[in-house]
This record gives structure tokens, C-alpha cells and sequence, in this order.
């Protein structure tokens, strides 16, 4: 394309146009000039006060760092698991209502039942999992842990009830998860002023005890038996939009809550015994952190288990894949509630329902079954979800096609071809084993029922070959029944490899290669320590089983590649050893030259350098051979080793150049095996059906190479791989590509148990450090050697060169450039950087643009860096710093293993959260199983290291303000803690200023105290709340008591107050003997010296033991003891724990009866029930007092004295006064009537008289009140009088005095 | 509630079975101890080691059954605090300082430790390779800080002993996670050529011979020579060398080599000593890696404690030490490592193949810390 000159434009430089556009232009600048009002009013800005500056500057600095947390390394996983909703409330508020209402909401679907948890996707990136939090505080505390959003329904008519605040506390000590309210019955207010008042005084309740602002959603009637569909609507949005904070135990504790109960155990078990524990297996979505296989889980309601296999399964409810619409499709919005019913299976009371669409798809669904109408909705989900999975089924069952007609009749129980498509592979088999009485289908169809799970790409291509597959899986030996049997007798105990593969992976054909990929099933086998010879054996044998089954499958499948030898014997297989085990393991006598080929092919492979298997594939098998027997003759035989190892070296030295070649060959497809290895895999492979573990050779291999191990080494899987049978001493200890010694555990098993424990590694052939060549080799480890590339000094230091060339002497003023080039590229900066208008550009190649381009990208990219780093520095605080470096590791965290295999990565970093596990837990109780209630939720608590076991835990503990009694010391105590709920019998102790603890007999009322528990490990920092019960509905608030964990040994002493008593017996002065405190002369000894007090207050010390009464002692004191004084002695006496650990089983009660769980009972309700009082202490009881009258003598004065005394002194002589005799005593006066008259009258008549005497006394007595008064106020009037007159007669001396004064002044001044 | 365990036979990697079993809390039962051998049962330096794990922890219970060939360990709590201990003449001190070396940090009172016995023999890391190579490597992990420290007091050699060692280490809650995979270049070597009730000259004709080997390579070489004399010589004769290589990027690389004890093999020449102890080192410098070959089941173990993030490590050639600590860790703490090989590039010179290990941390906890 050629351009057109054109004349370019020419800009005014002077006339009218420039003037005014040069106007223009300052006008603008001023303008924004004007706008900066710092710049226009400078004073106002300026330095009014340093202080007041200082105190803003502190203020802002202050507000700054409370928005920083410390900064933790970001662990959400990139496809995080459903969220937990978890609607709590007391009973009939609208909990399965609201739920049902946003299920509608978000699904379009309607649910029956509610029980169990279920699942839904709510938008393109959530999926949310509601629960029903029933109104058993158990419930409520399990609930509160696993809950990431908490629905706090609210009766607005009745008002707070006592359960939502009750669970309000549980969240606060469990982590507070985020809480919202909803107001419901908001219809049965007939006032809108009331309902108003209600709402407002609802919403400030709710906001003290979540936080101010918290939201309180109103949803203010029903609309034929559900909520408003815009409210619920809104609430949706709301959810679905709400962020979540980590919650500290959440995050660092994997935890499942399980949506899917199946009992494995073996029927015939059951039959036998019904009360026999019971395997049982859970399904969910695994939450928290990794959880890794075989690690132990607390079940809360239930107890303490190990996990004995764990595998994912393909997401049940899995997110959309393309994120391409705004909105998700009706197909996308998918409800997963396998305990509700939709999945297919019905839990009821007594058995577990199987929905089958199938044979009744066609009849139209009643009104009265929601959830079937649910099931035939999840079955078109399903087929689009993986359809591949399901194809797979219907093409199992087409082709059995006699086989479900007939055993329909049968078998009731068979579920027809196309509801197989609604359920979980996993729930099929479970099915199905209970209906096959052969159980042949199981191996097979399990198997590949789980394939198709896992292989979800790619799928269509081999279809013929997966139907070919299930057949041969169809006739293949009923191994899956076995491992269901659960106790059927295992195979032999036997190493298992630690990956699903054996070392024998590389033989493979292409065909098998490609046919079995994505297939491979190996993350099921755990890995199981063949060093440890562990108890779960019995596992051990279920999972090679489970491979044996899954690799008769793929065998099976490989007659349609055809190649020859190897196919042959694989084909053979399938039916040798999987048919008939014993003729297997008698074993054909190559065994061991078969097994040295493997190894030595092993060997190979892993040394990576020897190629040289083309030449001498028998002589090198021979070698090995010797070798093998040399090691097992003496394995610590270094020289042996030393010899081999030499030339192994010598070999890998000299075929290094072959060694990519190789490592190619052993990737790819490996032709070069087969040419090379037919003539040892043959006999291997025969010889392979003598073990057990080479009956899933095939498919372990194919998992080898799925997994992409490159050719290096499988360092792997030497190391946690058991490859050989212990039987089996054909070993040898080799080194590997001089990489490291070979040590398999179960290899000279006797001679390595008991060898030397030493962990030094002493290299076993020192080369020779003398030749050139040798020292060459490590030449480049020295600073004075070679270095990189990219490190070596001389590039860096062009590098700087390059970039930093131009530099201005700033003080001659000489300007440096650098290269040319570089000088080019800055103009090139400069020109792009002016405006379009000065466009002079040369005309340059494309490529090379580009390569300028970047350079100047890069340019610029380094000295952003460079001023960064000398600019930002001083403001990168520490907090960045720490910032940086856990986005760093972050990322790295999701780097390490994202593009590997998910069966690969489980094993690496455990089962990552987000996944759909099923765990497999043995020795469940059977009620667990009988009992099963769907709408208590079970949750499967991961544990770490050590939170398995018992010891003491010191806690802060504090009485709750709202429970309204104090809690007593040794009163059994229902806790809640970690996972766990548990009794226990605290001991409540504070510390006194002297760092004693001293037992407490009762909880303080408002104040922290310390207890101390023996209880399960919990780490310190964890919170913890207590009832006294968590029986039924009682009254008051429940939550006795919450606080945190401390400590987790007894490393303080708790003691209590010990005063020992003793009487004096003998008191000389200060000194006195005292007994009765002591039994023994052994006693005093311990507590000679020990301070004394007594009653009354004086203090004193032990002495010694005296010999004559043993226990009695000397002890002083500091004053004179009476012999009335009791002696005091204060001890303290230490307590032991009392060690109590009962978990509170209370899932494992009968239904209906599962809030009802009794532990230990207090003792005061011991007593309440037993009806046992108290004796009160006679002592203490209060009697009347009896004084005895006090008998004085008389007294008695001395004759002399007597005589000596005057007499007014002298006792007198007095005679006792006798009985007065009658003739002395007076007579009674009677009166005649008319004395008595007269006696009246006198009587009158001096009443009278006293009468008139009082009143004339009182007459005369006011009188001269008045008179006094009188009086008064004359003297008064006198005083005034006098004092007017002094006052008068004072004026004038006054004025006298100061006219004598004024004249003598005169005076003298005439005088003067 | 019963708490899961583990089972194991035989007397080997004992020290390892018991630490771990501390750190995860899980009991151990070791069945077989030298059950065919001449002299069965646990020998008297284990005896000594449990009684020095006793001493460090609280509320563990040993059973040991008549004859000594089963064991039977419930650990308690890690308690620490101020420990000493005649370690065994059998075997040296460290071999009883590694096993500290691994539970010190998550201990509850920090620790401080003295041990008495044989500091430098040939079976086990000698205190002097621990100083310069462990210590440091601790630091990696955030271990550092006030008090991590390992003081040679006395220095007693095989078998009459008599050393003393001093070891404290800080506490921590938490270990960071690392990421070592570049060692760097070998900046200097530094090294210790120690020689006790023999002639002082020993040492220097060591480091004589040594130098001159050493010398091919870098010329930053120092050899302290550590002559200890009368109470701090111990009670028997001897004589070795300890050398450290230290990179660019923080990585200690030794080897050592001691004299025969006394009465015991033909007595070594200094200079042949010094010539194969630096031969050694090259090796160990072959070997390369960011961890020396003795410390990699320490590493390993700080890795697997670390927190729930990915932790990597270039370690040389595993020992087969190392190897069965892998195994173990997978039956403690569920853990695997990913290993993966690191060939040598076809002319390059920077020694033979080297090993990556890749883990995510157990996200462990030190549960003993009080919580203030």
C-alpha cells in the first residue's frame, strides 16, 4: 500500500487565529491554576499549630494500622465448597419453610422433607448447602462450627426467644460466623405502629449482641404457605453476594458434613450380629483444609474414628463450565439432597428407599410426590452433566438386557436401565450388591462406573471399547463382593505398592497405553507403608482387591489391541488370576528370575543411562541375579555394593550421551520396551500371575504414564513404593544412577530391622579425587568456577551497561551515553511520547519494531523497578513486606501442583477442600446405623497431630452472665470443645498474688476463673462453652460458662486449704506441747519449722516431736498459750484432677430420643433424685443457749483483819431475817358500806381539790410567763436606750477628739 | 479414647520412630529389638535415649518387656526446659543432639540442654558438623533468634568421653516454610581440625594436608586448630577434622573424619586424615544440594511441621537414612513428599544428580506453647 503525501498542516505562528488559541491556552492554565486552592490561598494551608499537626498526623497514623491485620498466606481453594447456610430458630418460626422458599428461589424446584443438608448451585460461582438447625442444643453446637452463613429466623410476634440468643453465644465462642436475621409472622401485627415499634426495638436487640448494623431481613407475610417471592428473592441476592471472613478453626481444620449415609457392612455380619459395629460410608464435600486418607475424624454425637479409605468422586453439583452467560441455565441450577430424597435415595426410620424412575418414567407424577417430580428433573441434569457416565451404564444394562428381566422377577430390587443415570456410581454398587446374589456385576460395572466418573473428556472415542469392557467386567469373578463382605477372609498380607502401579509400568503396549487413558484408578490403593507393618492390613487387602477388580477390566479389554506376546498374556490373566487365587499364588517356578527382570528392567529404566539392554537383555538379568543373591548374603557388604556401584557408574559415565534418547524412549509409547523387553516381560508376566500384585499391572501401568512421570528415576515411587512380596528375597541393593541407594524395606528384612540407626551417609565408593577429571566435575560448585548464564558477573555487569549507560556527570556536565542503539531507542521513547502532529517516522521492518518495542518495555519495566526500589523503600513497611511474601507463597502454594493429575495431587496434598469425598469409617457403633435420623447433621471433624489423644487442659474460664447459678468444683460439665462435645469434670482454681492456685469451691459470680479439665488435646487459643445439660428444654439460659484454652499439661499445681488442729497440754512460759494435730513422730518431722497459730491469734513454730506421745510436739510461741487455745496449723494440700472423658453420644440415641442424652449426673441432682439430705455438721447447728446460774461465794474477811477495821468496815454481825410472826403482821382493813361512801367522797372531793389546785397552779404559771416576757422586753427597750445613748455620747468624743486633734495640727503648724 | 499408633519391628531408625512419634502424639510399639541377636533387646545407649526423651517430655509412658525386644511408647506433652544428660559411651553426642535438634523447637519452656559424653566418634555426626551445618539450617526455618545456640564446653573423644556440650534453642509456634532450591556457589570453606591429649602439632599438620586439596578450588580456606587441654580435653586421645563449605546463598555443606580411638584399629596419620576428610568434602560437594547429607531428615521434618503451604528443598542424593525418615513421615503425618531428579546438564560441572523434594507442610502446631 503506498500513501499519499499530503501537505501536512501548518500552525499559525503569529496573526488573529495564534493569538487567540495563545489566549486560550493561558486562560485554561490559569484556570487550573485557580482550581488548586492551596496554591491560590497558601496562608490557609500553612502551619497553623506543630501540635495540633502532630496530633492529626498521629490520628491518621493511628486509623491507618487499625485497618491492618496480620497478614495470612491466602489458602481458599480455587473451586471453594458449597457455602454452609445453616437456618436456626426456635421451633415453627418458618425454618423449612424459608428454606424450601429459597431452594424455589434459586432452582425453581420444590422440596418435601428438609432433611439433611442440601446442596444447589446458586449462581456461576456459588454453591450453597442449607442446613436445618433443629432446636437441640446439640444440633445448635455443631451447627455453629461448620456454618459459614448463619439465617437467624425470629418469631417478630413472639420476640426473642431464648434459643437464638443461646446460639447467638455458641457462634461467639466457635468462631463467629456471619449471621443474619429474619424477622418472620411480621403479618400477625394488625398495627403498623406497633409493628413498626417491634421491628425497630428487634433490630437494636439483634445489634448488640451481632454488631451494630448487622442485617435483620423482614419478611412480612405468607402468600399461599410461602414467603413473598420478591422477599425471598432479595434474600437470595443477599446471600448470594455476601463475603465470608476465615473462621481460625475452619481454617485449619478439614471438616466434612456428610449429605450421604450407606452402611457397608456385610448383611450376613448383621444377620448374625446385629448389634456388630458396622463399616459405614460417608459422602461430602470436604471443607476447611486437606484432609488427608487415614487420618483420624471425630464424628460429633458419635466418637473418635480412623478413616480406613477416602476417595473423591465427580462433583454431585458441580458449577458451571463456561462462565459465558450472565445467568445460569435451568440445566445448571442443579439441587443435590440425598437425604431429602432428590439423588434417588429416601432415608426413613427403618430403611433406606431407592427412588426408581425407570419402568414408571412414563406415568405421570401425582401431585402428592414432589420429590420424584425432583428425581425426573435431576435425571436430565445428571444425563448433561456427565452423560458419559450414565451412557455407560445404559449400555451395561442394554446389553444385560436378559439379565435385568429375569432377575427383575427375582430380585425386586433391580433399578431399571435409565434411573441409573440419577445416582452415584458408588450408590449403584451399593445397590446393586445387595440385589446380585452373585455379585458379578460389581467388580466390573463398579469399576467402571467410577472411570467414567473420572474421565469426563475424551470419552467418546473408546465407547466400543468401555462397552467390551463391562462385558468382560460382567463375566469377570465376583472379587467386589469380597471386599464388600468386609469380613470375608482378605487375601494374603502382602505389601501393596504405594501407587497403583508396580515398577513393571513400562511394560506396556502403545495400545493399552492409549486405550487405559484417563482411566486409571489409583488413587484409591493408599498408599500403605510396607515397612509398617500396621494394622490396617485388612485394608490393605480390600484395596488390591478393589485394583485386582479394576485391572480384570482393563485386561480385559486389551484383545482388541493386538500385540502380540504381551496382549497374549494379558489376556491370559484375567481368567488365571483373578479366577483361581490359590493357582496363582502356588506360583510358577520363574517367579524369581521373572521378578529379577523386573527389577533389573527397573533398574534400568531408572538409571536412566543404561540402554543397554539391546545387546544383553539375559546377561544382564544374570548379573542382577548374582547380584540379588550377593545382597541378600550379606547386605552390609560394602565392598559388594561398592563393586556394583563402580560399574554402574562406569556405565552411566559412558552411555551418558544415550541417556535423553532413553528418557524419550521411556516417555513416549515405548516401542523400544517392547523390542527390547519381550523377551523378559514374557516370563515375567507368567510368572506375574503368581502374585497378587501383579494381577493390576495393567492398569497400574496405565497410571504411570498417565501421571506423565518423566523417564528420570521414579525416586517416587523407590521410596514409597513396596514393589516386591516379602517372600520374595530376590533383591539386591543397588545405586541408582549414582542417585541413591535402593532400600526397600521388606529387602534382607532381618538384617536392616536391626541394623545400625545412624544418619550419617558415608559415600560408599569415594572417587577418585586425585584425577583431573574427577575434580573437574565440580569445578562449576565454586564461586572461582563457571556461572550462569544469567548470573555470571560479566553479563550482569553488560547488562547494567546497557541499561544504566547514559549517565550526566553532574559535575562537569558531561553527558555519557551509552551504545547506539540505546541511544536510538531513547529517541524512539522520546518521539512516541510527542503528539501525533510530529510524526517523522523512518520507515522500519516490522520484526524489527517489535523487537525494539520490547526492548523498550523491558527498559522501562527495570527502571520502574530500579525507582521503586529507591523511592518506594522508605514507605515498603514491614507489613508489605509480610504482605508480599504470603502473596508470594500463595501462589506458589497454587502453582506446585495445578496441572498435575487430581489422583496424583490427593496424594501430595490430601484431599483438597471443594472435593466430593467419600470416607469409608470402620468400626461405626450400630446404633449409629439403626438410629440414623436425616435431621441431625453428621460431621466428620479432621484432627490434627495429637488432637487424638486425652491429657489435662488448663482453661480461662468464665461463669456465663445470663446462666443464673454458679457452677460447683467436681460438678460433671457437658463442654464443647474443638470437634468435640464431651463431660468432663472440671476443677476451678484461681491464682492467688504468691502464684498459688488455690481450689475453688464455686465459679466467682463476674469474674474469670482458671479450670482444668482432663480432656481430649485441643490446642491452646481454642474456645470452648459449657452446659450443664443438654437434656430436653429446661429452663433459663443453657450456656453455663464459655472460655479458652490455655495450656494442655498440668503444669500447675492446684491445691486447696488444709488446717490441722491441736490442743496444748503442757505450757511452760513461751513453750508449749502440743497433740492432737499429729498421728506420728514421722509427721512432725515433715513439718518442723512449720508456722503456728493459735486462736486468739498468737504465732508460733513447730519445734520437735516429743518421744513420749507420738504426733505430740514442742512448739513455741511468741506470748504465753492458755490451756484453753487451739492450735492451728494452715497447709495446702495438693488436688488431683479427677479424670472424666465421656463424649456425648447422642446421635447414637434412639430416634426421637436424641436430645435426651444423660452423662454423668451432679451430685446435687444425685441427691435430688436419690433423695439424700445433707446432715448438717451438729456443730453447726444452733441450739438454744443454756447458761448455768453463777454461784458467788460470800465473802470472807479475815478475823484479824476484821479486826484491824473500823467499824463503819467491819463486817456486821447481821442476823438473817427470819419469818415475821403472825402476832406481827397487820391485819386487812374491810370497810363498812358506809366507810366506803365516805372514803368515795373523799376521793371525789380531793380529786376535785387537785384539779383546781393544778389549773390555778397552771394560771399562775402563764401569768408569770407573760410577765417574764414583760420584763424582757423592757430590759430590751433599755438596752436600745443605753446603747443609743453610749453610741451618741461616742459620736461626740469622736467628733471632740478630732477637733482637738485638727486644732492641735493647727497649732502646730502655726507654731511651726 | 484410644489413639491410633503405629507398629514397628526392629531396632533400626529408632530415633526417628520415637520423634515422630512425639511431634504426631501417636504411640509407637516396637516389636523384634535384636530378637535373633546374640545380645537381645535395646541396647544400653537406647535405654539412654529414652531415658533423655523422658526427660524433655511430660507424662510419657515407656514399657519395655523383660527382655527388652519390645517397646512400647506413649508420648506425652514435649515440656523441655533445663535438661542434662550422660549420654552413652556407645555412641557420640550427636547422636542424642540430633534428636533434640528436631523436637527443640515445640517444646514448652525452651530448652536447654547439657549433654556429657563422646563429642566427635566416627559413627555419628560429630557435634562440631551439627554446629555448622544444622544451626544454621534451622535459621531457614525461622528458627533463629535469641538463643539457638551450640556450645562445645569440653570435648571428649571415644571411649573414655568426657565431653560436654551445651544446646539451647528458642521456641516457636509455628515453622516457616522454605523454598531452597538454588544453592549457590561455595563461597569459602571453613573447618575445625581439633586434637585432644595429643601433640598440638596433630592439628596443623591436618590442616596442612587438607589445605593442600582444598587449595585446587578456592583459595578462601580457614582452618581453625582446637587444641583443648587438661578437664576440657575429656579422658581419652584423639584427633579429626570437621570442614564446612559455605555458598553463596547460605547453604553448609561438611564433611569429617575422626582419629581411630585408642586402642582400637591402626592409629592414623594426621595427614592422611586431612587428605581424606577434604576428599570428603568434595564428595559432599558432588553430592551438593541445599542441605548437607546428614541434616536432610532434619530438613525434611521442619518441612513436613511447616505450615499448610508448599515447601521446597534441592537436597543431594538421599541416604537411605533419609529415604525410610520419607517413609515414616508418610505413616506420621500422612505426608508424601513429591521427589523429583534433577540430572545434570550434559558439561556441566557442578556434580552429580540432585533430588527435589516438594511437600505441603502438615500445618503443625506447637501445642505445648503456653498460651500467655
Amino acid at each position: 500500500m503506498e500513501t499519499k503525501e499530503h501537505k501536512r498542516h501548518q500552525h499559525k505562528q503569529s496573526g488573529p487565529k495564534a493569538e487567540k488559541k495563545k489566549r486560550r491556552k493561558q486562560q485554561e492554565k490559569g484556570a487550573a491554576e485557580n482550581k488548586d486552592v492551596r496554591k491560590r490561598n497558601p496562608k490557609a494551608f500553612g502551619v497553623q499549630s506543630a501540635m495540633r499537626m502532630a496530633r492529626t498526623f498521629h490520628r491518621t497514623q493511628d486509623l491507618k494500622t487499625k485497618k491492618h491485620h496480620i497478614p495470612l498466606v491466602d489458602r481458599t481453594p480455587l473451586e471453594p465448597p458449597p457455602i454452609v447456610v445453616v437456618v436456626v430458630g426456635p421451633p415453627r418460626v418458618g425454618k423449612s419453610t424459608i428454606i424450601r422458599c429459597l431452594i424455589k428461589n434459586y432452582t425453581r424446584q420444590k422440596l418435601g422433607d428438609i432433611s439433611g443438608p442440601v446442596t444447589i448451585v446458586s449462581g456461576k460461582k456459588r454453591r450453597l448447602t442449607f442446613v436445618e438447625c433443629g432446636n437441640d442444643i446439640n444440633t445448635m453446637i455443631d451447627l455453629a462450627k461448620v456454618a459459614d452463613l448463619v439465617l437467624m429466623l425470629i418469631d417478630a410476634s413472639f420476640g426473642f426467644e431464648m434459643e437464638t440468643f443461646e446460639f447467638l453465644n455458641i457462634c461467639q465462642v466457635h468462631g463467629f460466623p456471619r449471621i443474619m436475621g429474619v424477622l418472620t409472622h411480621l403479618d400477625s401485627f394488625r398495627n403498623t405502629k406497633t409493628l413498626r415499634k417491634t421491628k425497630k426495638h428487634l433490630k437494636h436487640r439483634f445489634w448488640t449482641e451481632v454488631y451494630q448494623g448487622a442485617k435483620l431481613f423482614y419478611l412480612s407475610g405468607m402468600v399461599h404457605g410461602e414467603y413473598q417471592t420478591q422477599e425471598v428473592r432479595n434474600l437470595g441476592r443477599f446471600i448470594s453476594v455476601m463475603k465470608f471472613r476465615p473462621l481460625v478453626w475452619q481454617t485449619s481444620h478439614p471438616y466434612v458434613l456428610a449429605d450421604r449415609m450407606e452402611d457397608l457392612t456385610d448383611p450376613e455380619a448383621v444377620r448374625v450380629d446385629p448389634k456388630c459395629n458396622r463399616t459405614v460410608c460417608l459422602y461430602g464435600y470436604l471443607r476447611g483444609t486437606y484432609l488427608k486418607n487415614k487420618t483420624q475424624v471425630h464424628i460429633p454425637g458419635v466418637g473418635d474414628f480412623a478413616v480406613s479409605d477416602m476417595s473423591f468422586l465427580p462433583d454431585p453439583c458441580p458449577l458451571p463450565e463456561e462462565q459465558k452467560k450472565r445467568a445460569l441455565d435451568q440445566k445448571e441450577r442443579l439441587l443435590y439432597a440425598p437425604m431429602a430424597g432428590v439423588g434417588g435415595v429416601v432415608y426413613d426410620k427403618d430403611a433406606v428407599y431407592i427412588d426408581l424412575g425407570g419402568s414408571h418414567m412414563e406415568q405421570p407424577q401425582g401431585e402428592p410426590r414432589p420429590a420424584t417430580e425432583l428425581v425426573q428433573s435431576l435425571i436430565g441434569t445428571h444425563t448433561t452433566l456427565d452423560a458419559k457416565m450414565a451412557e455407560s451404564k445404559v449400555s451395561l444394562f442394554s446389553d444385560g438386557a436378559a439379565l435385568t428381566s429375569e432377575e427383575m422377577l427375582q430380585g425386586g430390587e433391580i433399578q431399571g436401565p435409565t434411573e441409573s443415570r440419577v445416582w452415584d456410581p458408588v450408590a449403584q454398587r451399593e445397590r446393586r450388591k445387595a440385589v446380585f446374589s452373585d455379585g458379578e456385576e460389581e467388580g466390573g460395572s463398579e469399576e467402571d462406573g467410577e472411570e467414567s466418573d473420572e474421565d469426563e473428556g475424551g470419552r467418546e472415542s473408546e465407547e466400543e471399547e468401555e462397552t467390551e469392557e463391562v462385558q468382560e467386567g460382567q463375566s469377570g469373578p465376583p472379587v467386589k463382593k469380597q471386599r464388600v463382605g468386609g469380613t470375608v477372609e482378605r487375601g494374603p498380607l502382602q505389601e501393596v505398592p504405594a501407587f497403583a502401579d508396580s515398577e513393571d509400568d513400562l511394560e506396556m503396549s502403545e495400545e493399552e497405553e492409549e486405550e487405559e487413558e484417563g482411566r486409571e484408578r489409583a488413587g484409591g490403593v493408599a498408599a500403605d507403608s510396607g515397612h509398617c507393618s500396621e494394622e490396617d492390613m485388612s485394608d490393605d487387602g480390600s484395596d488390591d482387591e478393589e485394583d485386582s477388580g479394576s485391572s480384570e477390566t482393563e485386561e480385559a479389554s486389551t484383545p482388541k489391541g493386538t500385540t502380540g506376546k504381551i496382549d497374549r498374556s494379558k489376556v491370559k490373566a484375567p481368567e488365571e488370576c483373578a479366577e483361581d487365587d490359590e493357582e496363582d499364588s502356588s506360583g510358577a517356578e520363574e517367579k524369581p528370575v521373572a521378578l529379577v527382570g523386573i527389577s533389573s528392567r527397573m533398574k534400568k529404566s531408572v538409571a536412566k543411562g543404561m540402554d543397554a539392554e539391546d545387546d544383553g537383555d539375559e546377561d544382564d538379568d544374570e548379573d542382577d541375579d548374582d547380584d540379588d543373591e550377593d545382597d541378600d548374603d550379606d547386605e552390609d557388604d560394602d565392598d559388594e555394593d561398592d563393586d556394583d556401584d563402580d560399574d554402574d557408574e562406569e556405565e552411566f559415565t559412558t552411555l551418558k550421551g544415550v541417556s535423553s534418547e532413553e528418557k524419550r524412549k521411556i516417555t513416549a509409547p515405548l516401542q523400544g520396551m517392547e523390542e527390547e523387553g519381550e523377551g523378559e516381560e514374557e516370563p515375567c508376566f507368567e510368572s506375574a500371575g503368581a502374585l497378587k500384585w501383579k494381577e493390576d499391572l495393567a492398569q497400574k501401568a496405565s497410571a504411570v504414564f498417565l501421571r506423565q512421570q518423566q523417564a528420570a528415576p521414579n525416586l517416587r515411587k523407590l521410596v514409597y513404593g513396596t514393589v516386591v512380596q516379602e517372600e520374595e528375597e530376590a533383591d539386591e541393593e543397588e545405586e541408582l544412577g549414582g542417585l541413591f541407594r535402593v532400600s526397600r524395606p521388606e529387602k534382607g528384612r532381618k538384617q536392616r530391622m536391626d541394623a545400625l540407626d545412624c544418619s550419617r551417609f558415608t559415600p560408599d565408593g569415594v572417587r577418585d579425587w586425585d584425577r583431573e577429571e574427577v575434580l573437574d566435575s565440580i569445578r562449576d560448585c565454586f564461586v572461582t568456577g563457571q556461572w550462569e548464564e544469567d548470573k555470571d558477573a560479566a553479563t550482569l555487569l553488560k547488562e547494567d551497561e546497557e541499561l544504566y549507560g547514559d549517565f550526566e556527570d553532574l559535575e562537569t556536565g558531561e553527558v555519557h551515553k551509552g551504545h547506539a542503539g540505546q541511544q536510538e531507542d531513547c529517541k524512539e521513547e522520546e518521539s512516541e511520547e510527542e503528539d501525533d502532529e510530529e510524526e517523522e517516522e523512518v520507515l522500519v521492518k516490522e520484526d524489527e519494531e517489535e523487537k525494539l518495542k520490547k526492548k523498550r518495555v523491558e527498559k522501562k519495566r527495570r527502571l520502574k523497578e530500579r525507582f521503586d526500589l529507591e523511592y518506594d523503600d522508605g514507605d515498603a513497611t514491614y507489613f508489605d513486606d509480610l504482605k508480599e511474601e504470603m502473596q508470594k507463597q500463595a501462589e506458589l502454594n497454587r502453582a506446585e501442583f495445578e496441572d498435575m493429575e487430581d489422583q496424583m495431587r490427593v496424594q501430595y496434598e490430601g484431599f483438597r477442600p471443594g472435593m466430593y469425598v467419600r470416607l469409608e469409617i470402620p468400626a461405626v457403633p450400630c446404633e449409629f446405623v439403626t438410629n440414623f435420623d436425616p435431621h441431625y447433621p453428621i460431621i466428620l471433624g479432621g484432627l490434627g497431630a495429637s488432637e487424638g489423644n486425652v491429657g489435662y487442659l488448663q482453661m480461662r474460664l468464665k461463669k456465663h452472665r445470663w446462666h443464673q447459678r454458679i457452677l460447683k468444683t467436681r460438678d460433671p460439665l457437658i463442654l464443647s470443645l474443638g470437634w468435640r462435645r464431651f463431660q468432663s469434670i472440671p476443677l476451678y482454681h484461681i491464682e492467688d498474688h504468691n502464684g498459688r492456685h488455690r481450689l475453688l469451691k464455686y465459679t466467682p459470680l463476674h469474674m474469670h476463673c482458671s479450670a482444668t479439665i482432663w480432656g481430649p488435646i485441643t490446642p491452646q487459643g481454642t474456645g470452648f462453652l459449657a452446659v450443664q445439660s443438654v437434656t430436653g428444654v429446661q429452663a433459663g439460659f443453657r450456656i453455663a460458662a464459655t472460655g479458652v484454652v490455655l495450656d494442655l499439661d498440668k503444669s500447675v499445681t492446684i491445691v486447696k486449704k488444709l488446717k490441722l488442729i491441736g490442743y496444748p497440754y503442757k505450757i511452760y512460759k513461751n513453750t508449749a506441747f502440743v497433740k492432737g494435730m499429729f498421728n506420728t513422730n514421722l509427721e512432725v518431722a515433715k513439718f518442723e519449722g512449720a508456722s503456728l497459730r493459735t486462736v486468739s491469734g498468737i504465732r508460733g513454730q513447730v519445734k520437735k516431736a516429743l518421744r513420749e506421745s507420738p504426733g505430740a510436739f514442742r512448739a513455741t510461741f511468741e506470748d504465753r498459750l492458755l490451756m484453753s487455745d487451739i492450735v492451728f496449723l494452715r497447709s495446702w494440700f495438693p488436688v488431683t484432677v479427677p479424670q472424666l472423658y465421656n463424649p456425648v453420644t447422642s446421635l447414637l440415641l434412639s430416634l426421637g430420643n436424641k436430645d435426651s442424652w444423660t452423662g454423668m449426673r451432679t451430685l446435687g441432682q444425685l441427691k435430688r433424685d436419690l433423695g439424700v439430705r445433707n446432715q448438717p455438721d451438729r456443730d453447726s447447728l444452733y441450739k438454744p443457749v443454756l447458761r448455768a446460774p453463777r454461784h458467788f461465794h460470800p465473802l470472807h474477811v479475815p478475823p484479824q483483819l476484821q479486826k484491824a477495821l473500823p467499824f463503819k468496815s467491819k463486817p456486821k454481825q447481821e442476823q438473817r431475817k427470819g419469818a415475821v410472826p403472825r402476832d406481827l403482821r397487820r391485819p386487812a382493813v374491810i370497810r363498812e358500806p358506809h366507810e366506803h361512801k365516805v372514803a368515795a367522797l373523799l376521793t371525789a372531793l380531793s380529786t376535785v381539790h387537785n384539779y383546781k389546785r393544778k389549773r390555778a397552779h397552771s394560771q399562775q404559771h402563764g401569768k408569770h410567763k407573760e410577765f417574764l416576757r414583760q420584763k424582757e422586753r423592757e430590759e430590751e427597750e433599755k438596752l436600745k436606750r443605753q446603747k443609743e445613748a453610749r453610741k451618741k455620747m461616742y459620736r461626740m468624743m469622736g467628733q471632740q477628739e478630732q477637733k482637738r486633734e485638727r486644732s492641735s495640727l493647727k497649732g502646730a503648724a502655726q507654731d511651726s | 479414647m484410644a489413639s491410633q499408633g503405629l507398629t514397628y519391628e526392629g531396632c533400626n531408625f529408632f530415633r526417628q520412630r520415637l520423634i515422630l512419634s512425639t511431634l504426631t502424639g501417636k504411640w509407637v510399639k516396637i516389636k523384634n529389638i535384636r530378637s535373633s541377636d546374640d545380645n537381645p533387646g535395646l541396647q544400653d545407649f537406647e535405654a539412654s535415649f529414652i531415658r533423655l526423651l523422658d526427660k524433655v517430655t511430660n507424662g510419657t509412658r515407656i514399657e519395655i518387656n523383660q527382655t527388652g525386644t519390645v517397646l512400647f511408647y506413649q508420648p506425652g506433652l514435649l515440656y523441655g526446659g533445663t535438661v542434662e544428660h550422660d549420654c552413652n559411651m556407645q555412641r557420640s553426642v550427636g547422636y542424642y543432639l540430633e534428636a533434640l535438634l528436631m523436637l527443640a523447637p515445640f517444646v514448652k519452656s525452651p530448652l536447654r540442654a547439657t549433654l556429657m559424653g563422646v563429642t566427635n566418634d566416627q559413627r555419628d555426626p560429630s557435634v562440631d558438623t551439627l554446629k555448622a551445618t544444622s544451626i544454621p539450617l534451622m535459621k531457614h526455618f525461622g528458627l533463629d533468634g535469641e538463643g539457638l545456640e551450640l556450645k562445645i564446653a569440653k570435648r571428649g573423644m571415644p571411649p573414655g568421653g568426657g565431653g560436654e556440650v551445651f544446646f539451647t534453642c528458642p521456641v516457636r509456634r509455628t515453622v516457616r516454610p522454605i523454598q531452597l532450591t538454588d544453592p549457590g556457589k561455595i563461597k569459602r570453606i571453613r573447618g575445625t581440625a581439633y586434637s585432644v591429649r595429643v601433640s598440638p602439632q596433630m592439628a596443623n599438620r591436618i590442616v596442612d594436608s587438607a589445605r593442600n586439596i582444598l587449595n585446587k578450588f578456592i583459595p578462601d580456606i580457614y582452618i581453625h586448630t582446637d587444641h583443648m587441654k587438661g578437664t576440657n580435653a575429656g579422658k581419652s586421645p584423639g584427633f579429626g577434622l570437621t570442614l564446612v563449605a559455605e555458598t553463596t546463598n547460605g547453604t553448609f555443606l561438611s564433611a569429617e573424619l575422626v582419629s581411630n580411638p585408642q586402642g582400637q584399629g591402626s592409629p592414623m596419620l594426621p595427614e592422611d586424615l586431612g587428605r581424606n576428610c577434604a576428599k570428603l568434602l568434595l564428595e559432599e560437594i558432588y553430592r551438593g544440594g541445599c542441605v548437607d547429607s546428614t541434616n536432610q531428615s532434619l530438613a525434611l521434618l521442619y518441612m513436613t511441621l511447616g505450615q499448610q503451604d508448599v515447601s521446597k528443598a534441592l537436597l543431594g542424593p538421599l541416604s537411605s537414612y533419609t529415604i525410610e525418615f520419607l517413609r515414616h513421615i508418610r505413616d506420621f503425618f500422612q505426608i508424601m513428599f513429591k521427589i523429583e531428579t534433577q540430572m545434570p546438564e550434559e558439561d556441566s560441572r557442578r556434580g552429580g544428580s540432585k533430588v527435589l523434594v516438594t511437600c505441603v507442610g502438615a500445618g503443625f502446631a506447637n501445642i505445648s506453647k503456653t498460651l500467655k
